[in-house]
């Protein structure tokens, strides 16, 4: 961290190496177009090296910030596609892969990747969800959709659909909070 | 904990060329506040000199374009004046300084004016000079100081004097450099019309 506000190239190389494959796996996972999301995750971490010193480590480790950086990055990307709703439909038709599971032909391997751990705890933890809370948390988180839109895509009130992703928030911060920050 | 909620995405390797896409564009914009600053420098210094140039070439035209319209005008004139048939045409030789040289008057009786050209004449010491004078029936008047530093034809009009009569013939002497009221040096020629 000290190393990337100092501006060092090397320790921004080393972040790359270790959180690239994330970066791109979320951006991915929303916008569903590997070229798209390669494109957020260089702007991702060139905004990183910019805005460095804008991350207060108090309020938070680094990696959720930076990941926080790409899921922005990749949902505006997204809205600015006008072939929003086509994608939506595609990802809804994909089904299976609504939650982002490892895809066998993507030759990772979890020793190879940092961070897996971490991967398996989050996956576990949505998967732990009901249903109908897993299914908000992410049409908000990897689609983009505002409470409203959720509630439309849905066809649920409102209230309903903000409950269940304050209960989902709150599953999902305990199942968590053991997690730590995994980067040097 | 929803900030690790992006963790949930599986990873994808980016392809091998990213990483150093993006040093490469980190790196670009470290420079390019001193980039910025060298262009805009360069591109004042561009526009500065282009707007000298542009307006020293602008002067220097019309600078130009004025001698060649004044020089057109005095040719027209000269070759008017000596060509006119009021216009009498005297050449005396003269001997300065162990060298043969002359005098030529083109006198206009019409405008009252002369054209003396000088060629062959000696350099003044640095204390002289060659004054031309006007024989008149009340005396020598003073018509011209022609100081002559170099060995270089030399051109002057003369307008007769006003007063003094008639102009009967003209004369040049060799005359302190400040010149003289009357001719008292050595006398270059003194002719009668």
């Amino acid at each position: 961290m000290r190393r990337l506000q100092a501006h060092d190239e090397r320790a921004l190389g080393e972040l790359f190496d270790a959180l690239a494959p994330w970066v791109v796996g979320v951006a991915v996972r929303i916008l569903g177009d590997v070229d798209e999301a390669e494109e957020v995750a260089g702007d991702v971490f060139v905004q990183v090296w910019r805005r460095i010193d804008q991350h207060d480590a108090s309020r938070g480790p680094l990696v959720p910030w930076i990941l926080s950086i790409a899921r922005n990055r990749a949902v505006d990307a997204l809205r600015r596609r006008r072939r929003w709703w086509r994608k939506a439909e595609q990802w809804q038709r994909g089904g299976a892969g609504e939650l982002g599971v490892a895809e066998p032909g993507l030759a990772l391997h979890e020793a190879a990747v940092p961070g897996w751990p971490v991967h398996r705890a989050v996956h576990a933890a949505l998967a732990r969800l009901p249903e109908e809370q897993r299914r908000v948390v992410v049409l908000a988180y990897f689609e983009g959709l505002t409470h409203r839109e959720i509630a439309r895509r849905l066809a649920q009130p409102l209230g309903t659909v903000k409950t269940r992703l304050r209960s989902a928030q709150a599953k999902l911060s305990e199942a968590l909070a053991h997690v730590k920050e995994w980067i040097a | 904990m929803i900030d690790w909620l992006g963790m949930a995405a599986p990873p994808r390797l980016p392809r091998s060329e990213l990483k150093g896409l993006v040093l490469g564009r980190v790196r670009a914009a470290r420079w390019r506040p001193w980039r910025l600053a060298a262009a805009a420098l360069a591109l004042v210094a561009l526009g500065g000199g282009g707007v000298w140039a542009s307006r020293t070439i602008r002067a220097l035209r019309a600078e130009r374009d004025d001698l060649a319209r004044r020089a057109a005008a005095l040719g027209d004139t000269l070759a008017a004046f000596i060509h006119s048939p009021a216009t009498r045409l005297i050449q005396v030789p003269v001997s300065t300084g162990g060298r043969v040289g002359s005098v030529t008057i083109f006198a206009d009786s019409v405008g009252h004016r002369w054209l003396v050209r000088c060629d062959g004449l000696a350099p003044n010491a640095a204390d002289q000079a060659y004054q031309l004078w006007f024989i008149t029936r009340d005396g020598m008047r003073s018509a011209a100081l022609m100081p002559m530093e170099t060995d270089a034809p030399m051109v002057t009009t003369l307008d007769m004097p006003r007063t003094g009569g008639p102009v009967l013939g003209a004369a040049m002497s060799i005359e302190p450099r400040v010149g003289s009221a009357a001719p008292r040096g050595p006398m270059v020629f003194h002719l009668v019309l």
